[in-house]
This record gives C-alpha cells, structure tokens and sequence, in this order.
C-alpha cells in the first residue's frame, strides 16, 4: 500500500507549508504513532485472554481475568489520552496554519496596487482567501495524520497477521491490493467528475449573486421565472453529476463488503482447518478477525485522503500565484509636499484592441481650476485615475511639480490627493470612520470636511449623529447623501489636489453650488479637477478640457472654447434652456 | 416587516436537531416509494452482513471447537456465507442507488426552494440583509448540505443501519451479555445528548464567523481603490485581521468541540470489548455461552456496533453542521414576502393611470419617510419629480413600481388598487430604470433583451431593426461590437454612462405604459442625454413618462412638476413655477 502512496507525484510546494509548524507535526505524528501502536495490541491482548482462559480450563486450573483486564483498561486510557491531545493538537496547527495562511495573503493582498485586483478579481481572491485556505485546512487537519496512521495500522497489522500465522494471513492480506486497486481506479474517475462539479457550483453561485445583487432590476422587470429558469438549468446539471459520482460509489462499496467478506470467508475455511489440526488456538483465530476489522479501513481512508491532497495542492497552487505576484514597485522617495502644479505629456492608454486614452497633453498650475467635460465614455473617469495612480498609462508621463508620479512616495502622495469617485461607496463602518477614513485626519479637519460637504444638518438628523453605523453600499442613504460623504472624506484628509468625478451628477444643483463655494472659501489654494456633465457650473474655471473618444477635442477657458469649438458650443447650446435656471 | 436575517437569528426560538430534520423531511414527501425500496434494501443488507459472525460462532462451536470436529460441516457453512455474501453484493449496491439518489434530489429540491424564495421576497429583504453576507450565506450553507447530502448521507444511514442491527444480534443471542456490552453505548448517548447543544452552538458560532469574515473581504477588495487612494492599506489589513482572528478563535473551538468525539467513543468502545471479553469468559465457563460465539461473533457484532458509532462521531458534526447550514437556510424559507396579490374586486372611481391616495411610507416601522402623499399621473402625460436629495424622490418611484407597499393609503394603477394586479401584468404596464444600472455577465444584446419575451427569437439583423425603429440606433451605436459587445457584472469593462444606456433601452423596448427614470441619465453627457429625450418624446402618445432628476434640462419639457421635499409631493404646476420652489426650498434645506 505504501508503495501506491509513493508513487503519486510528490505535490509541490504543499508539505513545505508546513515547515514552520514543523514542532507541532512531529508532535501530532508522533501522538497518532503512539496512540495507533496500543491500538493494534489490543486483539493481541483479547487473544491473549481467550487462550489463557481455555488453556486453563483444559488443564482444570481457574482463570483470573484480571490482569488481562487491567492490561486492556491501561492501553484503552492510554489511547484516549494520546488519541485526546492528537485531536487538540491537530485542531490547533490546521486552525493556525489556516489563520497565518489568510493573514499572510492578506498582508499580501493589502500591498497589491488597483489593477492587479481587477485583474485576479475579487471573488478570486475570496475564494482563496475562504475555500482554497479550507482546503488546506482539510489536509493538515485529516490528510497528513491519517494517512501517517493508516499506512502504519497495515504495515503493522499485516506483520502481526504474518507472526500468528503466515499462511492465512497471505490470504486475507491480497484483499489489500484489490480494494485498493478498485478503489483508486474509481476514485480517479470520480475526481474528473469533482471538478465538473465545482465549475457548476461556481456557475449555481453565479446565478444566485446576480440574482441578489440585481434583485431590484428583477422585480421591476418581474423577470423571477427568467431567473429561475436559468437557476434550474445549472441545477440540473449539479444533480446529474451528483448522481453519477454516485453509481460510481454504489458500483465501489459491494466490491469493497465482498472482498473483506470473502477475507473473512477464508478465515473461516483456512482458520476452521488450523484449529482441527491444532496449528492455531481460538484466540488467535479471533484476532484474525479483529485485525481484519482494523485493516480495511484505513486502505479506504488513504483514497479519500489522496483526494484531499489534491485538493489541497490545486488551492496551495493558486494561493501562491497571489503569494508570488511581484510586489508593487515600491514607487519614489519624495515625500515633499505638493504645490499643485501637474503636467500629462503624451499619454496613452490601451485596452485590449480599444485605446482609451490617445495623446492625452495638457498642464495645470498650481491652484486653479480645471473642468473635464465630454460625453460617455470619452475616458474622462480614466483621466482621474491616471492621475491618482490607480491605473498606468501605456506611454507618456504624468508629472506633478515637475516630478514623476511614479518618484513620490505613494503614501505621502495620496495624503494630498482627493477623490471623489463617481461610484458611492460606502463602508459597513460608522459616518465618522467614513468621513475620516484615512487615519491621519484630524477632529478639526473633520469638522471643516462636513460643514464644507453640506453633511451638518443631515448628520445631525441622525439617531447616533456622527457614530451612526451606515450599511453595506449604502442602502439607507439617498444617492446625494453618499456623494457628499464621499466628498467629505476626500477632504478631511486636507489635500492639495481634489479630483471630483461627475460630483455633480446626483446633488442638486443648489446643494452644488453651495459646497463649491464652501470649498473655494475653506480649501485656499487647492487645485481641482472636476469631471462634469454641467457646463453651466464650470464656466468660470480657469479650464475646460473638452474630451471625446479618448481624445482632447479642445481646451481653453469657456470664452475661447466657445468661439473655437464646435462640439463644445453643441454641447453648451443642449444645456442652454434651462441653465439660466441653475443657481 | 423585518427581513434582517442576523436580527431574525438572533430571536430565533432554538429548535432542536430533529425539528429542523423533520422540516426537511418534508421536502422529499414524494420520495415515499423510493424510501420504502432503500430502506428494505437497507433491511436485508444488514442482516445478511450481520448473520456472519453468528454462523461463523455457531460453525466454530459445533464442528471446529469441540471434541468431533466436522470439517466436511465447516466447508457447509462456508458455502452458505457465499451464498450470502453475493445477495449481499447486490443489495448493497440497490441501497447506495436508491439512499444516494433520494439525497440527491432532495438537495436539487432544497436548492431550488431557496432560490424560489429569493426570487419571491421584495427588494426590502434585499436591502436589509448586507449582499456579501446573503451571497455567503446561501453558498456556504447550500455547500454543507451538498457535502452531507452526496457524501455523508449514505455513511450516515448504512451505519445506523449496521448500527441498529448489531444491537439487535447483541441482545438476541445472550441478552445478559448483549445488555451488558450496550452499556457504555448508553453513556455514549447521554454524553452526546449533553454536549450536543455546545458543538451545535460553536459551529453555529463559526458560521456566522465565516460569513462576517467573507463579507468583510468582499466589501474591502470591492471597494479597494478607495482602499489606495486614501492610504488605507492598513485599514484593510486591520480589519481583516480582526475577523481573521475572530474567525480562527471560533472555529479552534468548534474544531475542538467536533474532534473531541471521537477519543471518547474510541474508549468508550473499547470498553465495551473488556465487558465482552470478562464477562464473555464467566459466561462460557458456566455454560452459558459457546466459545466460538463468544471469541468471534460478539467481537464482531461489538465492532460492528461500535465502529460505525465512531464514524458516526464524525458523521453525526457533519449532519450537525448540514442542520446548522440548513436552519439558517429554512430562516430564509421561512420569510414570506410582505408584497402579495389582494383579491379585491371592488373598482375605485378614479380615470387617472396612475394615483396616490393618502399614502404613508417608511422602510422600517419607526421612521416614515413619505407622509400623506396624494397625486394623479394622466395618461401620455410627462412628469417630473424634482427636490433635494433624500426629499424621498427614489421611494415616491419604488411605490409607483410597487417596491414596497404604503404603510398606510393606496397606489391606485388604472383606478384599481395596485396590489390586485397579477405582478406580469403590473410590470408589464411599469418600466422603471434603477438608478444604479444593473447588468447580467453575458452581450449587450442579452442586457436588452433581458425578461423580455418579444424580441427573444429576433436574429441580431432582425433586433437592429426594432431598434432602429425605436429610435434607439443611435444609442446602440455607442457600443463597440454593437449587440454582441460583451459586459460583465459589476465589471469596469464599460462605463457607467454606457451601462445606464442598457437599462435605458432594456425599459424602452419593453414598451411599458408608465416609464420612470430615476436619475437614469445621471451619468451620460449631454449630448447622449438629448438624444435620451429625443427617444422619450417618441414614444407611442399614451405613454406617461415620470422623470426624476436633478438636472432640470431633462425636465423642461414635462407637462407637470411635482416638488420633492422631506416627504411630502407638491404639485408644482408650470417649470417656473417649480423653478422657484425648489429655489426656496433648497434655501429651506
């Protein structure tokens, strides 16, 4: 058996994961070892006490159980209490191997830049954090003691089998190799058929995600059977698989009863003809069948155990490819602060076949103001992300003092950039965490961010005030309620340079106004850069960038561009109408 | 109505293992003839393997263990155990069929049940319970009883099964011995019962502990570039390790609690064997008991007994942890939608499409967000809902699409009470474009199409052609390969903009007879957004449109304005007029 285990391919990587537990192995090996020796005396004992008994009563003498029974009663207690520590033991280095696994990923995770998390994806990275390190969990818990222990529980059965009587136990010890034999070849053809199963659980799970995430959309569509449908389909599918690992197992298990019964069938036959010609005593004929019972189980657990191993290698794999990911570039040293001037020269970005920043140039200086305006998906949002670092241009430079983004230390850099992303996201933390997200923020500059955001009245109107817990995505506040935090954590962190993406889009107008004029009175010298929709309020900034398509179409203030520019003039004349209505 | 799942836990009276088994029972009601099939196969296959260790004891003590030894007798019985042995062969195969078949589509009926209930609860469930958490909940939970159902189950039964037979030899062949070898079983059972409320309750724990965990990683890398651009790297880093080390104390004490079973019942079965063994030899010595029954079949019926005890040590934290992911599931089950079909016959005189009567609204009991609201929308007509943010726009628009139902009042839809239409005809006649788009992994065209029976057949050709005519060619143009383009769900692969146009022509197509669009344009530029409105003003002339937006170009050329603000809807009359009172009552606010 043990040269079947052998032969499988060493899985990389798997057991060097356990060298820092090294101590706690040995120690759980070791107490599975001690527990499993005792084990396999104790039929040695009962045939001792059946021997003795009616060998004493064949020579009339009496029989006192007792030691027996005191020899049995010691190495029960003494396989309790190893078999009770190797439990604890073994709980203990899967859950901390488990815990030092995900941490160690995480820390990982937490040094990666923005792309390199839209690249794996986030429900990757969460399977590896949850099922793949579950897996591994599996291995240490269960793979490595039983088969440790299964593997010395034949070895030593079949040498105690061997010393009471060879013949006999040559017989029972072929069943070894057939229900090992069987078993691994049925087992092969299940794992094919566990990995078609996990793509259609991942596939269920998809369906059921979307579902939830667009159960709104759903309702107002009434599209539930649609829904439910598709649900079905995948399904299906599960239960097709399931039933076919299952006539695979039901074809296994007769094979696996019948040969231990024809094991025992020759005991009987073989066994029955020793003890007529007194080559064997009842005693031992008796543990033969005792030993049978301990000898199949453990050739069964070595083929599940295998599976785990597998399991476990594929999850240890994909965890290390996060875990090797090259590091993010530990980026400049520059920690000066930044005055606000910022240059792009040539900037190109491509997705896939589809550019979606071509030949991106313009400058602007230190504490003015710049407008982007342009119609969907002419890479305004782009823009912005360039400029906090988030993505990287294909080509070109990004300068900000004169100075390569890429040279200033990030942390400094971000402490003097803010953000407003376009998406309102919201963290499960309370208003005050939100808002003063960053951990440099200080009581004052809170308070200034809230009052300049518009936020007092509204934060003032809740129960727990600034304390009060907000809920994932933000279900119970309005859309202009979660731009505005947005914006007040953008600029409690006192930045040099505010970038605003599409602010505008869900707060009034008067609201807008308002806060714009807080942030011109309260942030002095702050240069920002505001993706809009509304020309109406950016007419007076210093700049307006006109993009389309990835391109700058024009640039200049709103006079020029006006008498310039065409598509900004069409632009302006859609929202003329009403803009006179626009406080 | 509270669908908060965590609160819902929390309250939740305990129930005890074999009420939620039977509440899952009940699902496989159909099953009966199948069971029936299995359990006799189950019968005979047990009895079959159990009668071995007898006839091999009797063989012994009538021709091997005494003064006449038989051979010829011996080679008799080994024929018979063959015989035996092959039923046995066949029976075991129909009971691991039939068991493991019953399992299976009781976990594809389980399955479909939850998501039955999912697609039947109201949005509010949805915005009470955190999505990471839901998604977890309903993963995980579904994923432990799929390993129960398809790999612990059949273990689980053929162990009872063997169990319950060799308990039944024990007794019937020598009861003093059988009796006395049962008694440690008996603590087994009494240390099981007391500690089973604990193990249930630190698995239970860990669950929950897992669900936080993956719900905590799923809003940080969701939410990761905020996670940058602030320099809050550490705050993930700080937040994970905290659920990570909750996570990791939780489930070192369910993983004791689960493990610990089986050093018990290995002693407690050991010590079964010493009783054979002691009192097996007292018994043969006083004639009581045959030495070959003695030395091998109550040894193997006490295996037998015992050993599939200890399995179901193992087996019996696995049924636990499937009752433990099945009672957070039946909590789900268990919801009933607030958002039902009244039967009411009565007409009320109303000629408006569309009308609030008196209606009252909050999302939880305590906070009413909508007070008294009462306005008629006439049909072909344009509306715009206009106010501060937070002035209960976007809840005024779940109403009228029937979200959620008043607190108190009536939506009124064609002069008959809302909630007397059948949901396919309700949304047929209301198309509401979300302000957050959502789109389905999969084409453009699949996002357009999507609920949408009309078109499903349409060739891409075809397809064009009706959107042409909808005058919706100019907004499908914006996309690269047209229909075919790809989109993934919460994706960054096209923009915000360009996933509102989606929904935009996913409501157009579905030619509804009210349309609202809250702030369904927020983030398309102008230009787009003329042609936006070029589109709503084509529309078939009894189409009534309800906008809702903060850009009022978008509204100018509604026939009605309703003003917006801290709850309460006023009709704002002409665009000036409405220009003045959300001037004022901005100043208010």
């Amino acid at each position: 058996m043990s040269q079947t285990v052998g032969s499988k391919p060493k899985p990389p990587g798997i057991f060097s994961l356990l060298k820092p537990y090294s101590g706690l192995v040995t120690l759980l090996i070791l107490f599975a070892l001690f527990s499993n020796s005792v084990n396999l005396w104790l039929p040695k004992i009962i045939s001792h006490g059946i021997d003795g008994y009616f060998h004493n009563r064949f020579t009339q003498m009496h029989f006192d159980a007792g030691p027996t029974a005191i020899e049995f009663s010691l190495a029960v207690v003494f396989i309790f209490v190893f078999g009770f520590l190797q439990t604890i033991i073994q709980t203990y280095t899967s859950e901390k191997v488990a815990r030092d696994l995900r941490a160690r990923l995480s820390d990982k995770i937490s040094r990666q830049n923005n792309l390199f998390i839209e690249r794996v994806t986030p429900s990757k990275l969460l399977t590896n954090l949850t099922a793949d390190v579950d897996s591994i969990k599996l291995f240490v818990s269960q793979a490595l003691v039983s088969i440790v222990s299964s593997v010395f529980i034949i070895v030593g059965a079949s040498i105690l089998l061997l010393t009471i009587n060879w013949k006999l136990a040559l017989c029972v010890m072929s069943i070894i190799p057939i229900i090992g034999g069987t078993f691994f070849y049925v087992l092969k053809k299940v794992r094919a058929l566990f990995i078609k199963s996990r793509g259609v659980i991942d596939w269920l799970n998809k369906v059921i995600n979307e579902s939830i995430l667009g159960s709104a959309l759903i309702r107002v569509i009434n599209s539930q059977q649609l829904e439910f449908d598709k649900f079905l389909k995948a399904n299906a599918e599960a239960r097709d698989i399931g039933l076919s690992i299952l006539r695979l197992f039901a074809g296994l298990i007769p094979v696996i009863t019948f040969s231990a019964s024809m094991a025992t069938l020759s005991i009987l036959a073989l066994g029955g003809h020793f003890i007529i010609n007194n080559t064997m005593s009842l005693g031992e004929f008796a543990s033969f069948n005792l030993y049978l019972a301990q000898l199949i189980f453990p050739i069964l657990i070595i083929g599940f155990m295998s599976n785990i191993i597998a399991q476990a290698t594929a999850s240890f794999q994909r965890i290390n490819a996060v875990l090797d990911a090259p590091d993010t570039p530990a980026g400049g040293s520059i920690t000066e602060n930044l005055k606000g001037d910022i240059e792009l020269k040539d900037i190109a970005i491509t997705y896939g076949q589809k550019p979606a920043l071509k030949q991106i140039s313009f400058k602007v200086s230190a504490g003015s103001k710049i407008a982007v305006i342009g119609p969907t998906a002419a890479g305004k949002s782009q823009l912005l992300y360039l400029l906090t670092g988030l993505i990287k241009q294909d080509s070109g430079e990004v300068l900000f003092d004169g100075r390569n983004i890429d040279d200033y230390d990030s942390e400094s850099f971000h402490s003097q950039v803010g953000f407003v992303f376009q998406d309102s996201i919201i963290f499960n933390i309370s208003i005050r965490e939100n808002i003063a997200f960053s951990d440099t923020v200080t009581d004052e500059s809170l308070e200034k961010a809230i009052d300049t955001a518009e936020l007092r009245e509204f934060i003032n109107g809740l129960p727990d005030k600034l304390s009060t817990v907000v809920s994932e995505r933000g279900a119970s506040l309005s859309g202009g309620q979660k731009q505005r935090i947005m914006l007040a954590r953008a600029l409690a962190i006192e930045p040099k340079i505010l970038l605003l993406d599409d602010f505008t889009a869900r707060v009034d107008s008067g609201t807008e106004s308002k806060i714009l004029a807080n942030v011109q009175k309260n942030y002095p010298g702050l240069t920002l850069i505001s993706v809009t929709q509304k020309i109406a309020s950016v007419e007076h900034y210093d700049q307006i960038i006109l993009m389309m398509q990835g391109e700058i179409v024009a640039c200049g203030k709103h006079g020029e561009l006006m008498k310039t520019s065409p598509e900004y003039v069409q632009i302006f004349n859609s929202q003329q109408s009403t803009s006179n209505y626009e406080v | 109505m509270k669908y908060n799942l965590n609160d819902l836990q929390a309250n939740a009276p305990k129930s005890s293992t074999w009420s939620s088994l039977n509440k899952l029972l009940q699902l496989i009601s159909h099953e009966k003839r199948n069971l029936l099939l299995a359990t006799l196969a189950i019968v005979v296959n047990s009895t079959l393997s159990l009668l071995g260790p007898l006839i091999i004891g009797r063989t012994i003590d009538k021709y091997i263990f005494v003064p006449h030894k038989n051979y010829h007798g011996v080679l008799m019985n080994c024929a018979l155990l063959l015989g035996m042995y092959l039923v046995a062969l066949l029976t075991s195969y129909l009971q691991t069929i039939l068991m493991g078949g019953v399992g299976q589509r009781m976990l594809f009926t389980l399955r479909n049940a939850i998501f039955n209930k999912l697609q039947l609860l109201p949005v509010g469930f949805f915005n009470q319970n955190k999505a990471g958490d839901l998604i977890s909940r309903i993963n995980n939970d579904t994923d432990k009883l799929n390993q129960f159902f398809s790999q612990s189950l059949m273990q689980f039964i053929g162990s009872i099964a063997v169990m319950l037979g060799a308990g039944i030899f024990l007794l019937s062949v020598n009861i003093k011995l059988g009796s006395a070898t049962l008694i440690p079983a008996v603590l087994i059972l009494i240390f099981t019962s007391l500690t089973s409320p604990w193990v249930k309750r630190k698995n239970a724990r860990n669950l929950k502990s897992v669900g936080g965990m993956s719900g905590e990683i799923q809003e940080s890398l969701n939410n990761f570039k905020v996670i940058i651009a602030f320099n809050r790297r550490d705050y993930f880093r700080k937040r994970f390790e905290e659920v990570n080390t909750q996570n990791y104390e939780s489930a070192v004490g369910a993983g004791i609690a689960n493990n610990s079973y089986v050093p018990v019942y290995a002693l407690f079965s050991s010590f079964a064997q010493l009783i054979v063994l002691v009192y097996g030899i007292y018994l043969v010595s006083h004639g009581q008991l045959g030495p070959g029954v003695f030395a091998v079949s109550y040894f193997s019926y006490t295996n037998q007994f015992y050993n599939p005890l200890r399995q179901l040590a193992a087996l019996w934290t696995s049924f636990q942890t499937a009752m433990a992911g099945w009672e957070r599931i039946a909590q789900i089950l268990a919801l009933e939608t607030d958002i039902v079909t009244i039967d009411k016959k009565v007409k009320e005189l109303s000629p408006s499409l569309l009308e609030f009567r008196n209606v009252h609204f909050g999302y939880d009991d305590d906070r009413e967000i909508l007070h008294n609201i009462n306005f008629k929308l006439e049909r072909g007509k344009t509306y715009a809902l206009v106010g501060p943010t937070g002035g209960g726009k976007t809840t005024t628009a779940s109403l009228i699409a029937r979200l959620y139902d008043p607190n108190n009042g009536m939506v009124l839809l064609n002069g008959k009470d809302i909630r007397t239409y059948q949901p396919v005809e309700r949304t047929k006649k209301i198309g509401f474009i979300l302000q957050e788009p959502f789109l389905f992994t999969g084409t453009v065209r699949e996002n357009i199409l999507y609920g949408n029976e009309q078109y499903i057949s349409h060739t891409n050709e075809q397809l064009e052609q009706v959107i042409l005519e909808a005058n919706l060619g100019s907004l499908l143009a914006i996309f690269e390969s047209g229909l075919d383009t790809n989109v993934i769900s919460g994706g960054d692969s096209i923009s915000l903009g360009q996933k509102q146009l989606i929904a935009f022509m996913r409501a157009v197509l579905r030619n509804p007879e009210l349309l609202i669009l809250d702030e369904a344009t927020a983030n398309i530029d102008t230009i787009t957004e003329k042609l936006l409105s070029d589109i709503l003003n084509k529309l078939p002339a009894s189409t009534t449109r309800v906008i809702i937006a903060h850009r009022l170009n978008t509204i100018e050329n509604a026939d009605e304005i309703f003003f917006v603000n801290s709850g309460e809807v006023i009709r704002a009359g002409s665009f000036d007029h409405a220009m003045d009172m959300l001037l004022k009552g901005k100043r208010v606010s």
